[in-house]
C-alpha cells in the first residue's frame, strides 16, 4: 500500500523533535519504531503532514536504574528490554514482552510506541476505501458507531500488551512537551475517550517509563488466535511485591481496568476477583472472536495468572 | 515534494539516491535498486515477506521509510551469494524442499540470516521462535525448520 506524500524530519534532541513539531502546527506526528504509526497512515488513519523521526536521540535509548526506579528510556526496544537482566525482576513485564506481536517486531518496536499504540476496532482499522465503501464509524468522522448501532462513544480496544503489566508494576510516565516535562501514572495516560485515548498533549512525547525497582511476582496471560503473532483479545497481567497485589485487564474497550488487593495473600479469593473483572468487562463486537467469549475469558485468564504468578500450574 | 538525498550501503555496495520522504525501504529497493528480492505480501508489518537485514536486525522493510535508512547498512537476499556461491541458508532451502509457492522464502531466509549472524548454534525452539515472525501460507514450516537447523550445523 502507497503512502500519502508527507515530510520526513529527524530529531536530534527531544527539544529539536519539539520544534520541529511547533513549526509543523499540529499537523506533525512522532515515528519511534513505525509498526503501529506506519500502518496507520497507510490506511489512511493518520494523515500528518510531516513525520519526525525520534530514533537518533540518545537519551530515549536509555536503560538504567536510579534512586530505586528502574527508568526505560521509550525508545527502548521491546527485544532490548526483555533481554535486560534487570527483566527478572517484573516476570509480568517480561511476559507481556514476550507475548507482544513477534521477535522481529519486537526488534523494531519500542516500549513507548506499544504503550502509545493506537486503539483498535474490526471496523476502524481497515484502508480508506474499505471505510468509504462500509460507511465511516463515528471514530472516523461518521455519526454513529459502526458496531454498537446508534450509539455516540467508540468501542474500540487498547490492546497493549506491556502497558497492563507495566501498571501492575506501579509504573510511572515522563512526558516532555512544549509546556514543559511532567511526570505521571502510567495509569492515568489513558482517558476512556474513544476520540483521544491518551491523556498526552499535543506536541508531548513520551520520554521515559519507570517502575519501581523491587522484586515481584507475576505473570501475563493473553488470549489471541494466533500463537505466533496477534494482538490480544483479551490480556491480564498480574503484580505481587509481598502481600497484595494488582491485576489489570487489557484488550477489552478504551483503556486497561486496574484491580488492587491490599494486604491479602494472592491466591485469597480468586473467584471472586475473577468474577468481579468478567462482569466488569463489557466486550463488543469488535474483535475476530464474540463478546462472550472474551468476557469469560477475562475471569479464566485471572485465575490462571494468579495460578502462575503464585507457582502453581504451568 | 522535494526529494530527500539518502546513502546507504546495500550488500557491500555505496548507494545515494533521491527518494520520496515518504517512500518504503521495499519501495526503494523493489522500483529503484530493481532488488526485487524482498516481497510486498501485506504491506502492514504482519507477514514478514519484505524482511531485509539493517545494521545486523531483521527489518520489515515495508515498514520503513527510506530516509530512516540512511547511514545504515543493509542486506537483501541478493546480497547473500558470496563468490558464486549460495549462503548455506538457500543451499539449506534447496535441498530439503522448504519452498512450496516461494513467496515468503526471501523473508524467511533473512529473518533466519539475522538469527544465524547472532547466535550460532540456535535450539529447535528458537528457531521456531523467530521463524514464527513470518507468515508461510503453504504451511511448510517444518521444512524451513529443518532447513535453519541444517544451515546452522553447516555455518
Amino acid at each position: 500500500m502507497i503512502l500519502p506524500k508527507f515530510e520526513y524530519k529527524k530529531a536530534s534532541s527531544i527539544a529539536d523533535a519539539i520544534a520541529l513539531y511547533k513549526g509543523k502546527k499540529g499537523k506533525a506526528v512522532y515515528l519511534a519504531g513505525g509498526t503501529d504509526l506506519i500502518p496507520l497512515i497507510k490506511q489512511r488513519l493518520s494523515m500528518p503532514s510531516a513525520v519526525i523521526d525520534l530514533k537518533g536521540i540518545d537519551e530515549l535509548k536509555s536503560i538504567a536504574r536510579k534512586d530505586g526506579w528502574f527508568e526505560i528510556g521509550a525508545n527502548v526496544t521491546l527485544f532490548d528490554l526483555k533481554n535486560n537482566p534487570a527483566i527478572d525482576n517484573f516476570p509480568a513485564l517480561y511476559e507481556s514482552l514476550e507475548a507482544t506481536a513477534c521477535e522481529t517486531l519486537q526488534m523494531r518496536g519500542t516500549i513507548g510506541g506499544n504503550i502509545l499504540q493506537d486503539t483498535r476496532c474490526l471496523e476502524h482499522n481497515q484502508s480508506l476505501e474499505w471505510r468509504t465503501a462500509r460507511g465511516f464509524c463515528l471514530r472516523s468522522g461518521g455519526k454513529e458507531c459502526n458496531v454498537v448501532k446508534g450509539s455516540k462513544i467508540c468501542f474500540a480496544n487498547y490492546c497493549s500488551d506491556n502497558a497492563p503489566a507495566l501498571v501492575t508494576l506501579g509504573a510511572e510516565a515522563k512526558l516532555a512537551g512544549p509546556k514543559g516535562e511532567r511526570v505521571i501514572k502510567l495509569a492515568a495516560l489513558f482517558t476512556g475517550d474513544g476520540l483521544k485515548p491518551f491523556a498526552v498533549d499535543a506536541g508531548e512525547i513520551l520520554t521515559q517509563i519507570r517502575i519501581p525497582a523491587k522484586k515481584t511476582k507475576g505473570a501475563y496471560e493473553k488470549l489471541r488466535v494466533r500463537e505466533s503473532m496477534d494482538y490480544p483479545l483479551v490480556g491480564v497481567a498480574v503484580s505481587s511485591l509481598g502481600a497484595g497485589a494488582k491485576i489489570c485487564v487489557g484488550g477489552v474497550g478504551l483503556q486497561p481496568r486496574i484491580y488492587e488487593r491490599k494486604n491479602t495473600d494472592l491466591d485469597a479469593g480468586i473467584k471472586e476477583i475473577a468474577d468481579k473483572a468478567s462482569t466488569d468487562a463489557k466486550p463488543v463486537a469488535n474483535a475476530v472472536v464474540s463478546p462472550a467469549y472474551r468476557k469469560k475469558m477475562v475471569g479464566v485468564l485471572i485465575k490462571r495468572a494468579i495460578k502462575r504468578a503464585i507457582g502453581e500450574g504451568k | 515534494m522535494k526529494t530527500t538525498r539518502v546513502s546507504f550501503e546495500i550488500n557491500n555496495e555505496r548507494v545515494s539516491l533521491d527518494v520520496r520522504p515518504y517512500e518504503t525501504l521495499l519501495e526503494t529497493l523493489r522500483e529503484r535498486l530493481a532488488l526485487t528480492g524482498a516481497k510486498e505480501a501485506c504491506g502492514m508489518g504482519s507477514c514478514g515477506a519484505c524482511t531485509v537485514v539493517i545494521n545486523g536486525v531483521p527489518v520489515r522493510s515495508c515498514l520503513v521509510l527510506t530516509p530512516e535508512a540512511d547511514g545504515a547498512v543493509i542486506t537483501t537476499v541478493e546480497g547473500l551469494r558470496q563468490d558464486g556461491s549460495l549462503h548455506p541458508l538457500q543451499q539449506a532451502f534447496m535441498e530439503k524442499g522448504a519452498v512450496q509457492c516461494g513467496f515468503c522464502t526471501s523473508g524467511m531466509i533473512m529473518t533466519a540470516k539475522a538469527l544465524l549472524d547472532r547466535n550460532k548454534k540456535p535450539t529447535k525452539k528458537e528457531i521456531i521462535n523467530t521463524i514464527s515472525s513470518n507468515i508461510c501460507r503453504c504451511t511448510g514450516y517444518k521444512k524451513i525448520i529443518e532447513a535453519v537447523e541444517d544451515a546452522a550445523k553447516k555455518m
